[in-house]
């Protein structure tokens, strides 16, 4: 048996000029909890899309359990909650539950869904008048419901409360720990950080970190150091103690550094320069530039 | 898909109101104006059991049509990509998203015979019926799928609008509202293309114990035909974006 769950190659998606998916490659092991961090706009969920089959590439292959994602779907080996997916008026959380009970091969025992999902005590309830996290928690209960191998959540936390989400990372660990793979988005670095064992940072339509939540969150915690330069001389930046990545825009230089302090230090002693400036740069904007190449956007 | 059907079935009857006004309509136009009609022949019938048919066919069609706004609902909430992302094949939903918008239709033939039995004493033998009702039942097929289209085809708030004046347009032209010997001759002849009366025509033949017309069934499919491809056509756009 092949022991990928997904894998993306070269996936591209373009609306009009906007590069929504620009060349992600991917690979997922059976088993694992990822998180697909990245702010909005990253191509989260036109990623997703894709991977499930629901909007076509431009250019690029997916791969889910060793086929095609239609054929994937259809041997009920995906289950997926999607971003913002609403109800149909009239149906019951009991009505739902069944339906996917019955259209999946290897079901979980109705009574279990709903615990899962905490949805006990709401299962006569109809879908149009559940709040905006109970319908969350029903979305969820319907991409659990056939005990899929592969478990899709796009942006599952939005619209859950602080004790709804707790519950739903509860279940959702619960459900990786029988084996099953699980993918999630996200935009909150202490959910990837926390719910994963791997966490792939997507910025732009690309992806611009992959590693464990440890390597991520150091990542997050990098500072930006720009200045002007006073001599011209850029050889040896990158030998500045933490530095990460040097770039230099006319003369203008952009480090990232691990470590403010020591950067600037070390800087001081060495070389001279004008217009000092330390920021935190925030999670993507440090990812952007880390991975960007040097020239100017 | 069974379990879909199912599914819908019980969306169907728990939310009755929609199958109300269907049901309503009809009801008290044919309350109104059955009268008016004195002893006029129509369609080879007494004017009680022809308008009588005429008005059934006219709710069956106005809820067979309903199914467009719920299905314009659906894909705006993103439902139909949520069935997407399971087992259940697209076409399935298309089928069974006919099936029950067809069985929409029945509540009103059913109201609709009840009046005319009550206010006009319409006698008809139980297999006559059974007939009509099965005519006016199989034959909102095209309507079913006349609305799916439109349902997959504009948003919400442009699907109602437009699935009403089709259907009015559909049913004040077939006859179903005013039979069409009160048209003009240009009219008439418009009329006997259309859908709309080609559907009334299986039911006044069905009273009257007459099988189809044989014009009127090959129009009455060719009619499916067209819509059938256009709510493919529609179903396909819809779900390509994204």
């Amino acid at each position: 048996m092949d022991d990928e769950a997904v894998r993306l190659a070269g996936l591209t998606r373009h609306y009009g000029p906007v590069r929504a998916v620009d060349g992600i490659d991917l690979s997922i092991a059976r088993g694992s909890t990822v998180a697909l961090l990245g702010p909005n706009g990253a191509g989260k969920t036109t990623t997703i899309s894709i991977l499930l089959g629901l909007a076509p590439a431009d250019a690029g292959t997916v791969s889910l359990l060793g086929g095609t994602p239609a054929e994937a779907v259809r041997a009920g080996l995906v289950g997926a909650m999607l971003q913002g997916a609403g109800f149909v008026p009239g149906a019951t959380v009991t009505d739902l539950v069944e339906l996917a009970r019955a259209l999946y091969p290897h079901p979980l025992d109705a009574d279990r869904i709903l615990r899962l999902a905490g949805l006990t005590g709401l299962a006569t309830r109809r879908v149009d008048r559940l709040s905006g996290g109970e319908a969350q928690r029903a979305r969820f209960a319907f991409a659990l419901a056939g005990q899929p191998d592969l478990l899709v959540l796009d942006e599952p936390t939005a619209a859950l409360d602080v004790e709804g989400r707790e519950a739903f990372w509860t279940a959702i660990r619960r459900y990786a720990d029988d084996g099953h793979t699980v993918l999630f988005s996200t935009h909150h670095l202490h959910e990837a950080d926390e719910y994963a064992d791997r966490v792939v940072v997507l910025a732009a339509g690309r992806v611009v970190a992959d590693g464990t939540p440890a390597q991520v969150r150091a990542l997050a915690g990098a500072r930006t150091v720009t200045f002007d330069l006073a001599d011209g001389a850029v050889d040896g930046l990158e030998q500045l103690p933490a530095v990460r990545s040097v770039r230099v825009r006319g003369d203008r230089v952009v480090l990232i550094t691990e470590d403010a302090d020591a950067t600037v230090l070390a800087l001081a002693a060495g070389r001279g320069f004008r217009g000092l400036e330390v920021a935190a740069p925030g999670l993507e904007a440090a990812f952007r530039a880390l991975t960007s190449t040097g020239t100017e956007h | 898909m069974r379990a879909y059907l199912r599914f819908e079935l019980r969306r169907l009857v728990r939310d009755p109101r929609l199958t109300m006004f269907t049901v309503l309509g009809p009801v008290v136009t044919y309350l109104i104006f059955s009268p008016l009609a004195g002893d006029d022949r129509l369609e080879g019938l007494d004017a009680a059991t022809a308008l009588m048919v005429g008005l059934a066919g006219y709710g069956a069609v106005a809820g067979a049509l309903t199914v467009a706004g719920s299905v314009a609902q659906e894909r705006a909430s993103g439902w139909l990509h949520q069935l997407r992302v399971t087992p259940l094949p697209p076409w399935r939903v298309v089928v069974a998203k006919t099936l029950t918008s067809m069985l929409s239709g029945v509540p009103a033939v059913v109201a609709v015979g009840l009046t005319g039995v009550l206010q006009h004493h319409v006698t008809l033998t139980a297999g006559r019926w059974a007939a009509l009702l099965l005519a006016l039942w199989l034959g909102t097929a095209p309507f079913a799928l006349l609305g799916l289209a439109i349902g997959y085809a504009l948003a919400p708030h442009l699907a109602q609008p437009a699935v009403f004046l089709v259907f009015l347009a559909l049913s004040v032209l077939g006859g179903l509202l005013v039979p069409v010997a009160y048209f003009p001759d240009a009219l008439r002849h418009l009329a006997h293309v259309l859908p709309t009366y080609r559907f009334a025509e299986l039911g006044w033949r069905s009273v009257d114990g007459r099988a189809p017309a044989p014009a009127g069934l090959v129009l009455l499919l060719a009619w499916t035909g067209v819509f059938a491809v256009l709510a493919a056509g529609a179903y396909r756009r819809s779900t390509a974006r994204r």
